[in-house]
């Protein structure tokens, strides 16, 4: 028995010596658009060989980052106005050359920009076009928000004092998720959102206009650790292929597939990587 | 900000203690009539096990549009609690009073108690012990699972937690555990107190 289990640990010990290299860690956002991005990302490098372990549905912007800086993630899609505002905190910065400084390779850019949208229901807003018109409203309308929206240097405390707007009743800070259903149901009565979302026209839902132009672009792109390539030769070159592969409308139609359609997220990556 | 942290324990603390509570009123009655009604016990039971398995953000989901308990806000959360902590209590009384023995039941009734009598003077004081035991699994439990308040605007612990997870900051997520922590640690020793009373009574 005892000579048994020495023989069963050297072939344990073996077959670990042995394993191939470390799959390449793919994470995403908790949001819809970013668990779709995360599963094309993963798609594209198993499409190139490459083995991968998929990380989705992370806590955040702030979770992915460190997780990325950590070596615990090794690629996932970011934002540029997410990455200088947020991350870097250097609004004017070259994105791509501070994130070399870090370690990282601010990588393909895939085509669209997904801004944060201020959204409000349509039936009970007449008039609320713009951002700005949300002075006329600021007594009585309940806000309500993600934790991160609220923390964010270019979210809600950046726009209030943007646009000169004090709301009688501060924000109710939720899941990020949730907010869609509160505001549908009555509870809330602004949110923000993603420019890209694909429920808003459908839950009779409108976006405004950003019209002394507070949010800065949010291009989309696939960040990547600088050493990817020592995990899996041509990950980086897979990922490159990404480039501009998604226009608004494109990762607007995704993201309805998914949470208006119903569809499975990696069927729909699958779809969008095919075309 | 150590005024902050006392502001939303206490908030914590009544989240929990208004769920623990209207769970007991509920609860108790509700395990005592499924001993009652073996068949219609069963699926209540079977119920409240299924109730559990449903993840929180799911039901606060379900919860959001509903009158009168869901919305946005502490009430959902305490809802959402309520239906979390039926468990340990009704399946504590439904086998506490089961647990009793048959003789000591059997002496009662030979005595001529009524029904009602058998109850309140033989069963649940027997029982009261496995009782007060599910009441400190579903108070200790609950200090826990209450953070997730935050995730639906309902306030408590869970705000230092879920804003310190959004940002990294580990001294803001600190600030929500650790009170978390010290509060079902205080719970679990008062309640077993109170407990090892109630086997010696």
């Amino acid at each position: 028995m005892k000579r048994f289990n020495v023989g069963f640990a050297g072939a344990l010990l073996f077959l670990t010596a042995c394993s191939e290299k470390a799959p390449i860690v793919v994470g995403s956002k908790n949001f819809t658009e970013s668990v779709i991005l995360g599963e094309m990302v993963a798609q594209k490098l198993e499409s190139a060989g490459c083995k991968v372990d998929r990380r989705l549905n992370m806590g955040g912007t702030f979770v992915c980052d460190s997780a990325m800086t950590s070596g615990a993630l090794d690629t996932y899609v970011e934002y540029s106005g997410t990455a200088l505002e947020a991350i870097l905190k250097q609004p004017k910065a070259d994105v791509a050359a501070a994130y070399a400084k870090r370690g990282l390779h601010w990588g393909p850019a895939l085509g669209f920009n997904n801004t944060f949208a201020m959204i409000v229901r349509k039936a009970d807003s007449p008039g609320l076009l713009n951002i700005s018109d949300l002075a006329t409203v600021a007594d009585r309308f309940r806000p309500g928000f993600g934790y991160e929206f609220v923390e964010r240097p270019d979210g809600w405390n950046g726009l209030q004092h943007a646009y000169n707007l004090q709301f009688a009743k501060p924000p109710k800070t939720m899941d990020l998720g949730l907010t869609y259903k509160a505001l549908a149901s009555n509870e809330i009565d602004l949110i923000a959102g993603n420019s890209t979302d694909g429920l808003i026209a459908s839950l009779g839902l409108i976006a405004l206009n950003d019209d002394r132009h507070y949010f800065p672009r949010y291009d989309a792109a696939v960040v990547y650790r600088n050493d990817i390539d020592k995990k899996c030769g041509g990950a980086s070159k897979a990922l490159e292929s990404l480039r501009g592969k998604l226009d608004d409308a494109a990762m607007r139609q995704l993201n309805f597939e998914v949470d208006g359609k119903k569809r499975d997220v990696a069927a729909v990556a699958h779809d969008a990587l095919g075309r | 900000m150590i005024g902050e942290i006392l502001r939303i324990t206490a908030e914590h603390v009544l989240i929990v203690a208004i769920a623990v509570g209207v769970a007991v009123v509920l609860g108790i009655p509700l395990g005592i009539y499924c001993t009652r009604n073996p068949r219609a016990g069963r699926v209540a039971l079977r119920v409240i096990d299924t109730i559990q398995t449903i993840p929180s953000l799911a039901l606060f989901g379900f919860l959001i549009p509903v009158p009168f308990i869901g919305g946005i806000g502490m009430r959902t959360a305490i809802v959402a609690l309520i239906l979390y902590s039926l468990l340990p209590i009704v399946r504590n009384t439904f086998v506490g009073i089961r647990g009793v023995d048959p003789v000591v039941r059997d002496a009662g009734v030979a005595l001529g108690l009524t029904s009602r009598q058998l109850l309140f003077d033989v069963e649940l004081p027997l029982a009261m012990p496995s009782i007060v035991a599910g009441i400190r699994i579903a108070t200790v439990i609950g200090i826990g699972v209450a953070t997730i308040a935050a995730a639906v605007g309902g306030g408590g612990l869970g705000t230092f937690i879920f804003r310190g997870v959004a940002m990294v900051d580990t001294r803001l997520i600190l600030a929500g555990a650790l009170p978390a922590a010290a509060l079902a640690l205080i719970a679990d020793v008062v309640l077993s107190v109170v407990e090892r009373r109630m086997i010696k009574g």
